[in-house]
C-alpha cells in the first residue's frame, strides 16, 4: 500500500521533470523557457523529499509519538528552494536585458541577429 | 493546424519523442528504489536521536541546518548574496522615479491594518524556528512578501513607501556578518567553526525559546538576509519598469 504511494510520488516527479524539459525545448518565448526551468526544479525537489519517506511516520519535531521521517532531505530541499528562486530571478533579469538590447524575446529571431 | 500546447513542427515532434524516452528511462531506473525503508539509518538516525540533547533544539531540521551542517547554510547565503549583487549590478539605476501612485485609498487602509500582523507572523516563524516547523528561510520569505506588498499598494512616489536603499544594503551585510561572526566565535575559543553547545551557551528549560545555543541567532541572521535579499531583487526590477525607454541602463 505505501509502496504504491511512493511509486505514484516518483511518477509525479518524473512527469513534472519531463513537462519542464519539453517546455524548455519547444517554446520560442524566453520567459516560457524560464517557466520550464521552474517546473524541472520542482520535480527534482519533490523527488528529493519523497526519498526520505517512512510509512506511518511523523514530521521530525521532537515530542514525537512514532518514528520520524528522514530530516536530511528536508533540510537540503530548503536550501535548494532558496537557491532555485535566486537563479530564476537572475535568469529573468538577464532576459530583461536581452529584451532591452534586441527588442524581442523570441529566440528564433535572436539567433539570426549578429551582435 | 493550431494545437493547444505547442505548434506541431518537426522540432517539437522529435523533442516529444526524446522527452518521453527520457521519462521512460527515468521510471525504469528509479523503480527498484521505490521500496520504503523501515527505520532511519546512518547519519539521519544519529541526528534524530541526539538533536535535543546535543543542540537543545526540538526542530530536527533546524538543528541540521544551523548546527550539524551550518557550513552548507553558509554556502547558501553566499549564493543568495552573489545573486542579489548581480541583479543590482544589472539594474543599477541611481534614482527612484516618482511615477506610481499606488492603489486606491481603500486598499491602502486595508494594508495599513494588515501589515503589523504579517510582520508579527513572519517574525514568529523566524524566532521560534528551533521549536516548531519554520526558521530563517521561511520567515524571511514572509518578510520579503510584506515589503513587496507595501511597495505595490503604496507606490514608489514621494508620499509612498519610502525605502532608503542605503539602509537596505547595511541590513543585508549585517545578516551575513552576523552569521559568520557566530561561526567564528567557536574558532576563536578553540572548539571549532560553528560549534554550538561545546562553547557553553546557557540553556533554560527544554522546549522554551531560550534553548538551542546559537540556533535562534543564526535563524535571525538568515531571516534578515533572505528577507532583505528577496525584496531588493524585487525593487531592482521595479525600478527598471519605471525608468522608461529613453534612459540608459
Amino acid at each position: 500500500m505505501s509502496e504504491m504511494t511512493i511509486q505514484m510520488g516518483f511518477a509525479t516527479s518524473i512527469i513534472l521533470f519531463c513537462i519542464g524539459l519539453f517546455t524548455i525545448v519547444s517554446k520560442r518565448n524566453l520567459f516560457k523557457t524560464v517557466i520550464g526551468l521552474t517546473l524541472m526544479e520542482g520535480g527534482v525537489l519533490l523527488f528529493l523529499v519523497i526519498v526520505g519517506y517512512i510509512p506511518n511516520a511523523v514530521p521530525p519535531i521532537h515530542p514525537a509519538m512514532a518514528v520520524m521521517t528522514n530530516p536530511l532531505p528536508q533540510a537540503f530541499t530548503l536550501t535548494a528552494i532558496v537557491i532555485g528562486a535566486c537563479d530564476i530571478a537572475l535568469a529573468l533579469a538577464l532576459i530583461m536585458k536581452v529584451h532591452r538590447h534586441y527588442g524581442t524575446v523570441d529566440i528564433d529571431k535572436i539567433r539570426g541577429l549578429k551582435g | 493546424m493550431k494545437s493547444i500546447f505547442a505548434p506541431i513542427t518537426l522540432r517539437n515532434s522529435v523533442a516529444l519523442v526524446l522527452v518521453s524516452f527520457v521519462g521512460w528511462w527515468l521510471w525504469r531506473g528509479l523503480l527498484p528504489f521505490a521500496s520504503p525503508a523501515e527505520a532511519l539509518s546512518g547519519a539521519a538516525a544519529h541526528y534524530v536521536n541526539s538533536a535535543e540533547i546535543e543542540t537543545g533544539a526540538r526542530n530536527v531540521v533546524a538543528a541540521i541546518l544551523y548546527d550539524y551542517r551550518a557550513f552548507d547554510t553558509l554556502g547558501e547565503i553566499t549564493v543568495t548574496f552573489a545573486v542579489v549583487t548581480g541583479i543590482a549590478l544589472l539594474f543599477s539605476a541611481r534614482t527612484l522615479k516618482v511615477s506610481k501612485e499606488g492603489l486606491s485609498s481603500l486598499a491602502k487602509r486595508g494594508m495599513a491594518l494588515m501589515a503589523p500582523f504579517i510582520l508579527l507572523y513572519g517574525a514568529s516563524i523566524v524566532l521560534l524556528g528551533h521549536l516548531t516547523p519554520g526558521g530563517g528561510f521561511q520567515g524571511g520569505t514572509v518578510l520579503a512578501t510584506l515589503a513587496i506588498l507595501l511597495c505595490i499598494v503604496y507606490g514608489t512616489g514621494k508620499r509612498g513607501s519610502q525605502m532608503n536603499f542605503k539602509t537596505k544594503d547595511v541590513f543585508e551585510s549585517l545578516g551575513a556578518m552576523l552569521f559568520l561572526g557566530v561561526g567564528l566565535v567557536g574558532l576563536v575559543l578553540g572548539t571549532g567553526f560553528f560549534s554550538n553547545l561545546a562553547i557553553g551557551y546557557p540553556q533554560w528549560t527544554q522546549g522554551s525559546i531560550a534553548t538551542g545555543g546559537h540556533i535562534p541567532v543564526l535563524n535571525v541572521a538568515v531571516g534578515i538576509k533572505v528577507g532583505v535579499g528577496l525584496s531588493s531583487i524585487f525593487f531592482s526590477m521595479a525600478k527598471v519598469l519605471e525608468v522608461g525607454e529613453d534612459d540608459e541602463l
